[in-house]
């Protein structure tokens, strides 16, 4: 290692240290069970929200509803299975991380993952559904607040599972000792074994729950994702501001917290006014407000989803030797494509990973920054025309811009430069096939 | 070596798959929303008719400030015989809903002289989208005014391109001259019916006649006002003919007669009318329209 290779050395060994943390190997383990599920959805959802819905990309562009017979009939069929498996992502990871934690304690490691995925249910039920049953207008109001069962609700459930997964446990093994000391109590039975640490732990987490419930509408992670919409909502128009809330709503990607900022703003009011503006004076040039989160997060620095990961799959295919690495690779490059990275994020893992944070924050940083200079020195306009959720990304600026070629130059410069910034991280994580596993 | 080949042969031409569909996509996608676009500004164009200046339409403008409660700006425009523009008034700023009133210095009436006041209406007409750059605005002509407009439409108005009318209304316009016949068309609407195919498809007409008697509003024959559906009917997208009657109905009082002041906010304006004024309005009008021929009288 020559000396500049010094701190990520330091890097290396820190994240060394990290992997040896039962917490961290719980995560590990969890994302590993949950990944294979996760990618079968997203290549289907992949299929339905890119080629069958009406705002999908290659639905668009290759004219699949004037060509494609029982239109209807496919997209219900695809939206059930994504429905299914979509909605509960995160009550998988509670029970995964709940699970793989109680079997390093040598717990009952069945019982303590369906405790912590009841737990983790319990804080999200939704409270107002039970004293009124329906809405004002008649519909029944959802029992579960099922958008916190769904990917965003995988950082609680990674809590709740950490959390559960060692009380539970040490509460099986107390209660075990306990009747141990008191055999006047009778012998303790399985049944029993469970039943009463359940009993306290839902009695712990509804009551959280239900406090919780008088505070807001969202549960828990309604509180969380409440606190960091209003800090992150409205950026404006400095640069400053819009690379600083990229970087906190990457940083908590990282953390699991998926999307509390939408970067796919595509109709928000200033957009609006761009397309208008473009529309009447025929190019984006000069257009009302060239620096937005719009024109510069979505557009070149949001490739493959949060964190620019199509240039990390690119970099794991110019430098990885880790055949895990290179696997998942190339298993979520379809879906990177059309900007669902979670596959990604939980398949290599991405998500508390401390090697990767950097540049999982870095990229899109260094990109809103070149894409910033670039507009605001006049060397491409911004992107105006409103374009799919599903577009590949490198095309995203070039086709917004109304088919400007310095766009698509400025696209593919920040995609190398991603690589660039990923390359030396994924390079580091090659040590670990050198000194343990010896792939 | 050879499988790598392969894997770059179909790279590239997935890239190219995705591509050119997409650019094709964009441009089809760019044209469509320039189409559907409209600019928010959307002016109604006053045409008055012969023998009337630029400040014809004062009273109406008043009544529909106080009526609406929306203080419309207008913009008033004179054309000299040479061309030359003249301008009194302005559009004020953040008013989308402004009146541009366009009148001419040789405001007689005659056939040849309508001709020319619609060259000279399109050479204001030019410039007004040039200054304020509106992509959609909708018409009011009163008497000849509405044979200027008409003739406009026809003549002129697509040398003017991507500006659309929706809405033209005209007050006691005569499309057959003083005539009376209805069998007779004079060189006026022998012009208007030659060049009906230019109107525009999109545009809705309506043609709203006042009559003091049952066969004119004292200068105007109602004959002569019906002889409009030669000119509109299965051209224009709907043409719907306004008969009013009662009082102010003569020629001149029109444009500021109660009943037609309601049709302008409610047909022209789109406005929504409250409850009352509608009910009014249709209490005191009768009302036919050209596709529902049976209710005439």
């Amino acid at each position: 290692m020559t000396g500049k290779r010094q701190p990520l050395r330091g890097l290396w060994r820190f994240n060394q240290r990290i992997e040896q943390w039962r917490a961290m190997r719980a995560i590990k383990e969890a994302f590993r069970v949950a990944y294979p599920f996760i990618l079968v959805m997203t290549l289907i959802d992949v299929i339905g929200q890119s080629l069958l819905t009406n705002n999908g990309f290659f639905f668009q562009i290759y004219h699949v509803g004037s060509w494609l017979p029982g239109l209807d009939l496919w997209r219900q069929l695809f939206q059930v299975i994504s429905l299914v498996i979509n909605g509960i992502v995160a009550v998988m990871v509670a029970f995964t991380t709940g699970h793989y934690l109680a079997r390093t304690y040598r717990g009952d490691a069945l019982a303590v993952g369906v405790m912590s995925a009841l737990a983790f249910l319990t804080l999200n039920v939704n409270y107002e559904a039970l004293n009124t049953p329906t809405r004002g207008n008649g519909d029944a109001i959802p029992q579960f607040m099922e958008n916190n069962l769904g990917p965003q609700g995988i950082f609680l459930a990674v809590v709740v599972g950490l959390v559960v997964g060692w009380f539970g446990c040490h509460l099986m093994g107390w209660l075990g000792k306990w009747a141990l000391k008191h055999p006047q109590w009778g012998q303790l039975s399985w049944t029993s074994r469970v039943a009463w640490p359940l009993l306290i732990v839902l009695a712990i987490t509804t009551g959280l729950g239900y406090g919780l419930s008088w505070l807001n509408d969202g549960g828990l992670n309604g509180l969380v994702y409440q606190g960091l919409n209003a800090m992150v909502t409205n950026p404006g128009h400095q640069g400053v501001m819009i690379l600083a809330v990229t970087a906190i709503n990457n940083g908590l990607w990282w953390l699991g917290l998926i999307g509390p900022v939408s970067l796919a703003g595509n109709s928000s009011v200033t957009s609006l006014q761009n397309l208008a503006y473009a529309v009447q004076h025929g190019s984006g040039w000069h257009a009302p407000n060239p620096v937005t989160l719009h024109t510069l997060g979505d557009a070149y620095a949001n490739f493959g989803g949060a964190g620019m990961t199509l240039a990390l799959l690119l970099a794991i295919w110019l430098g990885s030797k880790q055949a895990s690495y290179r696997r998942v690779a190339n298993q979520t490059f379809l879906p990177n494509l059309v900007n669902l990275n979670e596959p990604t994020l939980l398949g290599l893992p991405l998500l508390f990973n401390p090697i990767l944070l950097i540049p999982f924050i870095v990229a899109p940083a260094v990109n809103i920054i070149v894409a910033w200079c670039a507009i605001t020195w006049k060397l491409v306009p911004p992107i105006v025309y409103p374009v799919p959720r599903t577009t590949p990304g490198p095309l995203i600026a070039y086709l917004g811009t109304g088919g400007d070629w310095r766009a698509l130059l400025l696209s593919l410069i920040c995609l190398a430069l991603s690589v660039a910034i990923y390359l030396p991280f994924v390079r580091l994580g090659n040590l670990a096939g050198g000194e343990d596993h010896a792939a | 070596m050879r499988r790598n080949w392969w894997r770059w042969g179909l790279g590239v031409l997935v890239v190219l798959a995705i591509f050119f569909p997409s650019t094709a996509w964009m441009h089809q996608r760019i044209t469509q929303y320039k189409t559907n676009y409209k600019t928010p500004l959307n002016p109604t164009i006053m045409v008055p008719g012969s023998s009337a200046s630029q400040n014809r339409f004062d009273s109406l403008i008043t009544q529909l400030r106080q009526e609406t409660k929306v203080a419309h700006s207008v913009l008033k425009v004179k054309v000299a015989e040479n061309g030359q523009l003249s301008y009194t008034g302005s559009i004020r700023r953040g008013d989308n809903q402004p009146f541009i009133v366009i009148a001419f210095e040789n405001n007689h009436d005659g056939y040849a002289n309508i001709n020319k006041q619609a060259r000279w209406l399109n050479v204001a007409f030019k410039d007004l989208v040039k200054t304020y750059h509106f992509n959609h605005f909708s018409a009011m002509g009163h008497s000849n005014g509405g044979l200027i407009l008409s003739l406009f439409l026809e003549k002129y108005f697509a040398q003017t391109k991507h500006v659309a009318i929706d809405r033209l209304m005209t007050i006691a316009t005569p499309y057959n001259m003083e005539s009376n016949s209805t069998t007779e068309q004079t060189v006026m609407l022998k012009e208007l019916i030659a060049g009906r195919k230019q109107l525009p498809k999109q545009l809705t007409v309506y043609s709203v006649a006042g009559t003091e008697n049952y066969s004119s509003d004292g200068t105007v024959p109602a004959n002569s006002v019906n002889q409009g559906k030669y000119v509109f009917q299965n051209q224009v997208a709907h043409y719907t003919q306004i008969t009013v009657t009662g009082d102010n109905t003569t020629h001149s009082d029109l444009p500021q007669n109660k009943q037609i002041v309601l049709l302008i906010r409610q047909y022209l304006l789109h406005e929504n009318l409250p409850a009352k004024d509608r009910a009014q309005n249709q209490a005191d009008t009768k009302r036919r329209s050209v596709t529902d021929e049976t209710g005439l009288p």
